[in-house]
Order: C-alpha cells, then structure tokens, then sequence
C-alpha cells in the first residue's frame, strides 16, 4: 500500500472526525447559552442541578462519558441498539461533555458584564430577552472568544476518542493502517491532517477575534 | 403652554426605602412639572441615588406613591406597602429618560446605533423616521460626525451627549441626570448648563442629582435638600441657599463652601 492510498483511506476517515466535530459544535455552541443561564437562575433549585451536571461533565473522562451513554440503554432500560447507535451515543457524549465546558465559559462572560449595562437597557424599557440577545451577548462574544478558540481546537483532538467505541474515525483508521503495514507513516499523516486542522481554525479565529475589535469597552 | 391644572410630569408622595434595618428615605415628597428644572443635593449617603434610582423603576418603594403625568406607577394598599401596576410600570419608562453618572452606553453599537436601537426595538417605531430624527439631535449636541464611530472613539463629554441623545430619542417627558456635570471641565459644564435650561424651555421636566452647588444654583428653579433620607429644605435656589431655614443646611452649606 502506498503513501497515497494510505492518505486517500485518513482522509476518508478524516470526513467522519470533522462530522463529530461539526455536529457537536452545531449542539453544544447553543445548548450551552441555555445551561449558563440555567446555571445564573435565580432559583437555586435548577441553578443547583445544573451546577451538579456540569461537575459532573468536566470532573469525569469524556471517554467514560461515552462509554455510559452507549451503554446506558441496554443495561439499564434493556434496549438492544443497533450498530448505528454507536455514532448516535457518541454524539451525545460530546454534545452533553461540551456543552458543559461551553456553559462554563459563557457564566463567566455573562458575569463579566457591568451592571451598567443591564440598567441602562432596562430603563429604556428593552425586556430581558432584548436585553439578552440586543447588549449582553454580543459583548459577552467578544469577551469570551479566546477561551472558545482553546475548547475548539481541544475538540479537534478530543473527536479521536471516538476511537474506544469503534467509530472509524481518523485515529481509529491510522491506527489500524500502522498495525496492518507495520509503518508509522499513517500516525504521521494523521498528526498532520489534525495539526493543520487547528491551525486554519487558530487563524479562522484570529480574523473573527479582528473584526470584533473595533470597540473595547 | 401646559396649563397649571395638569398634573406634574412626575410626582413621588410619602416614598419610603430601606436595604434590610437601614432606612435610605423615609417620607419624601418630591414633584416636577413640565419645564422646570429641579436638583436634589445633599452629601453622599444621604439618598440621592437612591431617590433616583426609585424615580427610574431600577428600585421599588417600601411605601409611597410615584406617578407619571396622569399614570400612576405604584401606591399604597391597604396596609401601606408600595403596590406596582404591571403595565404602568412599562408604559413608564417611556416617560423618562436618565443620563447615568458613567453614561452606559452600548460599546458595540455606532452612535447612531446607541440613539435608535430602543426607539426602534422598544417604541416599534419606523426606523427611517426614527433615524431621521437621531440624526437631528445628533446634530443638536454637535455629534452628528461622530454618528458612525463607537463610544469608545469620543471623549467623555462627547459620550455624555450621547448618552443625552440616546435618553431623549425616546421622547420622555422628564429627563433625571446623575452627577451632570462631575466629569465635565468649566467650558462642557456651561455647555450643559445652556442644554438643560433648552430642554426646560421646550417643557422638558428636568430631575438633577448632584453634589455640586454651583452647578445646581446655576440651572436650578428648585432645590431639595436632602440629608438622613427626608428633604429637610425645598425651595428656589436663593431659599435654600442664601436664606436656609433649617440648621442642618446651614451645616452642609458650610461644609460645601470650601
């Protein structure tokens, strides 16, 4: 097998990692504005459980997360799944793990935020969601872009932990690639494709980082 | 000319308000009528703020009653608590505009931005009417080149009359200013003096809250007192500070003197 076609087979697999790395931003970049504000409500009953959801999410492996989810339906409901609930359980794993992270981020920015603003808002009479979405999360965007940019490129590489339950996803296939033909060539390539990877979204990120600064507050 | 029958354009009666034990205002009166201008002075942790922040719905009463021309914000009930109407708290603050001490304005909206977003978003207004008109009082507070930029760009004074335009983009009946002029250098404090006696004279009902004495004599038809939370001295400028009843104004016009 040449280097051509082992690059042809990662980069078919790379299509499937970039899939889980899509889809879990498309879920959790919006999912996550829900839980932070969960996590700001003023009843310390769901701030509660939610504060609890997000420990949980960020003080266990994500791989054990996914372990759990896959496994949950047949050991504790007695569902069978079939095979295509492998990419299904992995979905939700990262989506749930991520959108915890993201939660987290989006607390602190949103708790960045002067008072000032909010008053200044409600006396011209904007409701809570204008408020929300018109003045506080535009600036909260901007605050916490730099710390989305470190969470993204960490998803980058975290989408190769797909490899424990079977997804054949890069890692899973440069991994076989370097047992089967008994070469480090697959491993290099594939650190390639992900290394290139987080350097266009390093720089996709600075030009969104640019265009926002034409204000500081 | 708006006859002498109409009620004030804003009115507080009987307002109390305390943070847990502490009693911040207890008892005050207080009203102002189109195109008077009225300053509330008095030391710091006397209540200004408080008074203020009570007049624009960012606090509620204890007790009291605050109106609005004809519309009543908030009364008593039967056993003396402060009672807001829903609605009428809503439609209030369509009739008051604030310029806040640091301003507040919104760092990622262009000037313009600032002055038509809640027109627009709150008021349902026509954008190009309401822009038309932005760009008007832009013109007015000698803004209108800095309509495109971001607030950030304009000096403090600049981002003030902003801030004015963006509170009267919303056509109040009464404008409260927070420390007009604390930030403000000799030149921009006269420049604010001239632009509130206009807002007056147009039958604009000015709320001031301020420390500063010869700003307040200079632009007032009437000034509070306030000490310990009640208004101890109310009248025209020359009343309060020339020829003060109570001892207690003696006491702190003494101590501004210098």
């Amino acid at each position: 097998m040449n280097t051509m076609t082992i690059g042809g087979m990662l980069l078919q697999a790379y299509a499937v990692s970039m899939q889980i790395f899509a889809l879990t931003l498309l879920g959790a970049v919006p999912l996550g504005v829900v839980v932070a504000l969960g996590r700001l409500s003023r009843s310390r009953v769901l701030s509660g459980i939610v504060g609890l959801y997000i420990s949980i999410m960020r003080g266990t492996p994500l791989m054990l997360q996914m372990f759990a989810v896959f496994f949950i339906p047949y050991y504790v409901f007695g569902i069978q799944t079939g095979p295509s609930y492998m990419f299904v359980a992995v979905m939700i794993a990262f989506v749930i793990n991520y959108t915890a992270y993201f939660a987290e981020i989006y607390r602190s920015g949103i708790q960045s935020m002067p008072q000032g603003q909010y008053e200044a808002a409600e006396v011209l009479g904007y409701t809570s969601g204008q408020t929300f979405f018109r003045i506080i999360l535009p600036q909260v965007v901007k605050k916490i872009l730099p710390a989305m940019g470190n969470e993204v490129i960490t998803l980058v590489k975290d989408t190769s932990l797909a490899f424990s339950i079977g997804i054949a996803e890069m890692f899973t296939v440069s991994k076989a690639l370097v047992a089967g033909q008994r070469t480090m060539v697959p491993f290099a390539i594939a650190a390639l494709i992900y290394w290139v990877t987080c350097l266009v979204i390093e720089f996709a990120l600075r030009r969104v980082e640019k265009k926002l600064d034409y204000y500081h507050d | 000319m708006t006859s002498k029958t109409t009620a004030p354009a804003v009115s507080l009666e009987g307002a109390s308000k305390s943070f847990g034990e502490k009693s911040v205002l207890s008892d005050v009166s207080l009203s102002i009528s189109a195109g008077e201008v009225v300053s509330i002075i008095g030391s710091s942790g006397a209540g200004k703020s408080t008074i203020l922040r009570c007049l624009t719905l960012l606090e509620t009463l204890d007790a009291g009653r605050l109106a609005y021309g004809d519309l009543t914000v908030c009364e008593n009930d039967a056993t003396g608590r402060a009672r807001y109407d829903r609605a009428a708290r809503t439609e209030a603050h369509m009739r008051f505009g604030i310029v806040f001490q640091d301003y507040n304005l919104f760092p990622h909206y262009s000037v313009l931005r600032n002055v038509t977003d809640a027109p627009v978003t709150v008021q349902r207004r026509d954008p190009s009417e309401v822009e038309a008109e932005a760009r008007e009082l832009l013109r007015r507070l000698d803004l209108l080149e800095h309509a495109d930029k971001v607030p950030c760009e304009l000096s403090g004074g600049q981002q003030q009359r902003v801030a004015i335009a963006r509170a009267l983009a919303m056509r109040p009946s009464v404008m409260f200013f927070d420390e007009a002029t604390s930030a403000l250098d000799p030149k921009l404090t006269n420049d604010m003096h001239a632009l509130i006696r206009e807002l007056a004279r147009d039958g604009m009902a000015v709320g001031i809250v301020t420390h500063e004495m010869g700003f307040a004599r200079m632009v007032s038809d009437r000034i509070c007192l306030l000490h310990d939370g009640r208004i101890i001295e109310s009248g025209t400028p020359e009343e309060v500070i020339d020829h003060p009843k109570n001892e207690l104004t003696r006491e702190f016009l003494a101590n501004v003197a210098d």
